[in-house]
């Protein structure tokens, strides 16, 4: 079943295209990876889904719902979750009431505050932050940051996960850890998940089924072995090195 | 369980002022009411949203105005729900557009906004023929300190639930930060919009309140930008992390503008740039983030 | 209608719009290279009339020169400030941030003290004086020696900024550290440096430019909150960083305020100033930086 389905999706900036006609499908259950250099518009496109940007042109149609429009809250409430690449904590709450806010608002709406932290302290767990619960959350790390934004993301309770570069500067025990959670939350929880990812070899691991970007448009699309073997994909990738 | 007690001390006796104090010190427990009420209100939006309103007068204002528009023509009580009711109206309204100017901006746009509004109305009352406007037959002071506890009351209580509910929730998290606040769900535009109003709604009736009080509107006067920067002030110093700053806030500068305004009002204006000044780099929390206290994030 | 196709009523627009132009080079300069919007920039514009004022009253100095020593005094104070206030701010890093909207409110505290000191000292009474008030004739406009003395040095001085900006090693620094900040730092330039001087130039025009206005008007301490509103709305119009435009701009607001007036009256002057100002904050939310905001 089709559960994310992009349809020459486009977006402007002034006089800049940073996406240009983007179609691919998602399926409920798969683990789909975007990659691309930095520009390639990776990020662009997670907006455009999120709702926190708005597409110029093309049709974006969750679950069977179009989303041109909506707010990005009601997109939240739908069941669509995103981490950002760069972390936006909200710094001066407890990590636990980042998370039970994400538990109140989003798609899981909570009934309680106390239902809320429950599943709060159940995600914090999962991440590997429950010591840390009742810490502000600006004094975690970066690495801590990055689970947080994970948290946050699962404890919405969406169906459809989209992770933006939730391993870049980790170390790489860091990385491995956080490949596992990722794991989990695909296995366990049974969530789809749209993954960015600069550290190919993670990619490679978990997704399914890759789509390239370059300069805002989609230039491949397959598993990653068709990807890794892909000649355009080496001529983006490691052209200009070679 | 200490702070309750404590505050239902203060409110006792702020409720038996008036039977043991004269008519001047009931005017200064007026003004301390006033202020109290203000403030509060003020924390709803700017305290817990991070959007500062440097304008809130304009509220007041306008709640004066209803009053001096309709004194003698509906009885008092509709009166002061109406004035509140049309400072929540307008600041619905205005808000919508408002709100989607974000930090120093927000700040000064709501500067700009009630001096706007204040020769707006000087203009209107000038095409009205009229410069200023006398009232007859004003309540007298005990009735509006009554009236000015129960609004003081209202806004302490409004900011106490507001901080404990799911919308408090979602206010501090979109202060924290909106994008992320509104990508986990928390409908940003109607959270922002409904803390803008109700901060404008109590206000609006302390407006009509004090206008019956001074007996006479000049609009010059009454949406004097002098009252949102004491707000300000007060809601800085005092702090506005919980429902003690505000009332820390207004009975220090209520006691120092006792001592100053009448005599040296200037000095009194340079005291608060100072203090203000001086909070705001080296006690951002207010006087209440420097008492000790259990500390947790409501 | 013939008042408004006279040649007085342009010339008018003209001053008023000229002094805009330098006032709001000042504030292009200081929000610029430290992205602190200081609302206590009109102040300078009243203290610099106040130098020019009491310059010209106590020792019979000429305007045209107090204005000199009205700039020196500014540039001081900007210094005094930076020291005193700006560089805790801007090295504050994370605190800072939080207290965004609070830096503005610090500014506002400069603000208030400013003008009470002045009102403590000087009384709140307005105050002017008499300096070149021979009536030329130009076809059918008449004006005053002192506004074109007002006009012709706000344009010598945007000019002379506008020229330092472009062809000096240093106002080329201060354009780079307006147009990108960590970009200014990699290529060598000394921000701090920088920055102290863009605050004192900054400061220096906006006294300057109160001297002049205390030429052709009544002075008073609590004159200087229109002169940051209209600033703020020059350098939105015109472009962050972009003194060219600001000049264009100061003079398009210049020209709208003397005609808006002139169309209705002097009642409606300010709701004019502050109507332009909130509308322009409404229809462009993201202040100052507009149109470069992406989201990543």
């Amino acid at each position: 079943m089709t559960l994310l389905a992009l349809r020459a999706v486009s977006k402007q900036f002034g006089g800049l295209r940073a996406l240009s006609d983007i179609s691919f499908d998602v399926a409920a259950g798969e683990i789909v990876g975007i990659m691309g250099a930095n520009g390639a518009g990776k990020t662009t496109l997670f907006s455009l889904i999120a709702g926190n940007e708005r597409p110029s042109g093309g049709t974006i149609v969750f679950d069977g719902r179009a989303l041109a429009g909506l707010p990005p809250h009601r997109i939240c409430r739908l069941g669509i979750a995103r981490t950002f690449q760069i972390v936006r904590p909200f710094g001066g709450l407890t990590v636990e009431d980042n998370v039970a806010t994400a538990a109140m608002f989003g798609a899981a709406q909570a009934a309680s505050p106390a239902a809320a932290a429950e599943r709060a302290l159940a995600v914090l767990a999962l991440v590997g932050l429950a010591e840390r619960a009742g810490d502000l959350a600006e004094t975690l790390t970066l690495s801590g940051q990055k689970r947080l934004e994970l948290a946050r993301a699962v404890a919405t309770g969406g169906r459809l996960l989209m992770l933006d570069e939730v391993m870049a500067g980790l170390t790489p025990a860091e990385v491995a850890t956080m490949l596992e959670i990722v794991r989990r939350l695909h296995r366990e929880y049974g969530l789809t998940i749209l993954i960015i990812e600069h550290v190919m070899r993670a990619l490679m691991q978990l997704a399914g089924r890759i789509v390239v970007l370059h300069h805002g448009e989609k230039i491949a699309e397959g598993p990653p072995a068709a990807i890794g073997a892909d000649p355009r994909v080496h001529e983006v990738y490691f052209g200009a090195a070679a | 369980m200490r702070g309750a007690l404590a505050l239902a001390a203060l409110a006792l006796a702020a409720a038996a002022l008036p039977a043991v104090a004269g008519d001047y010190h009931v005017g200064v427990g007026l003004g301390l009411l006033m202020y109290v009420a203000l403030t509060q209100s003020w924390t709803v939006l700017s305290g817990m949203t991070g959007y500062v309103s440097l304008g809130h007068v304009v509220f007041y204002g306008l709640g004066a105005y209803v009053a001096v528009l309709l004194w003698g023509e509906a009885p008092l009580a509709a009166i002061v729900a109406l004035a509140a009711l049309a400072a929540f109206a307008f600041a619905a309204l205005i808000g919508l557009p408002a709100l989607r100017v974000r930090g120093p901006y927000f700040v000064i746009l709501t500067f700009g906004l009630a001096e706007l509004a204040k020769y707006v109305v000087i203009v209107v009352e000038g095409w009205l023929g009229k410069f200023s406007r006398v009232i007859f037959g004003a309540p007298d002071i005990e009735t509006l300190y009554y009236i000015m506890f129960g609004l003081a009351a209202a806004a302490t209580l409004m900011t106490f639930l507001v901080r404990r509910s799911r919308f408090g929730r979602g206010l501090l998290a979109l202060r924290e930060n909106e994008e992320a606040a509104e990508t986990v769900g928390v409908p940003t535009v109607r959270f922002k919009l409904l803390a803008y109003a109700l901060s404008a709604l109590i206000p609006g009736a302390v407006g009509s309140v004090m206008v019956l009080r001074q007996t006479y509107f000049e609009p010059a006067q009454i949406f004097d930008p002098v009252v949102s920067f004491t707000i300000v002030t007060m809601a800085v110093v005092g702090g506005s992390e919980d429902m003690k700053g505000p009332l820390l806030g207004a009975a220090g500068f209520v006691l120092l503008s006792e001592l100053l305004w009448a005599n040296a009002p200037q000095l009194y204006m340079v005291l608060l740039g100072l203090l203000l000044i001086v909070f705001v780099l080296f006690a951002p929390q207010g006087l209440s983030g420097l008492l000790p206290a259990r500390r947790r994030t409501p | 209608m013939d008042a408004l196709l006279s040649g007085q009523l342009l010339v008018a627009a003209l001053v008023t719009g000229a002094l805009y132009a330098l006032t709001a080079l000042g504030l292009n300069l200081v929000y610029g290279t430290m992205r602190l919007l200081n609302v206590a920039h009109g102040d300078l514009v009243m203290i610099g009339a106040y130098v020019a004022f009491w310059a010209f009253t106590l020792l019979a100095l000429s305007p045209l020169l107090g204005l000199a020593a009205a700039a020196a005094l500014a540039a001081l104070f900007g210094l005094a400030l930076y020291h005193g206030l700006f560089r805790r701010l801007l090295a504050g890093g994370k605190a800072a941030q939080r207290l965004e909207a609070n830096s503005l409110l610090l500014f506002f505290g400069v603000s208030v003290i400013v003008q009470n000191l002045m009102a403590l000292q000087f009384t709140a009474t307005p105050r002017g004086y008499q300096y070149l008030d021979t009536v030329y004739r130009w076809g059918n406009a008449a004006i005053t020696g002192n506004r074109v003395a007002a006009f012709a040095v706000a344009v010598i001085l945007c000019g002379g900024v506008l020229a330092f900006l472009r062809f000096h090693v240093t106002g080329l620094a201060i354009k780079a550290l307006i147009q990108r900040r960590d970009a200014a730092a990699v290529v060598g330039v000394n921000v701090e440096r920088v920055q102290q001087l863009a605050l004192c130039l900054g400061f220096a025009s906006a006294a300057v430019a109160g001297a002049l206005v205390s030429m052709t008007e009544q002075i008073s301490p609590f004159m200087g909150f229109p002169f940051t509103i209209a600033a703020f709305v020059v350098i939105i119009l015109g472009g962050l960083g972009n003194v060219t435009g600001g000049i264009a701009a100061g003079l398009l607001l210049g020209v709208l305020e003397t005609y808006g007036v002139a169309l209705t009256s002097s009642a409606y002057r300010s709701i004019l100033v502050y109507g332009v100002f909130v509308l322009i904050l409404l229809l462009r939310p993201q202040g100052l930086l507009g149109g470069r905001r992406i989201v990543r």
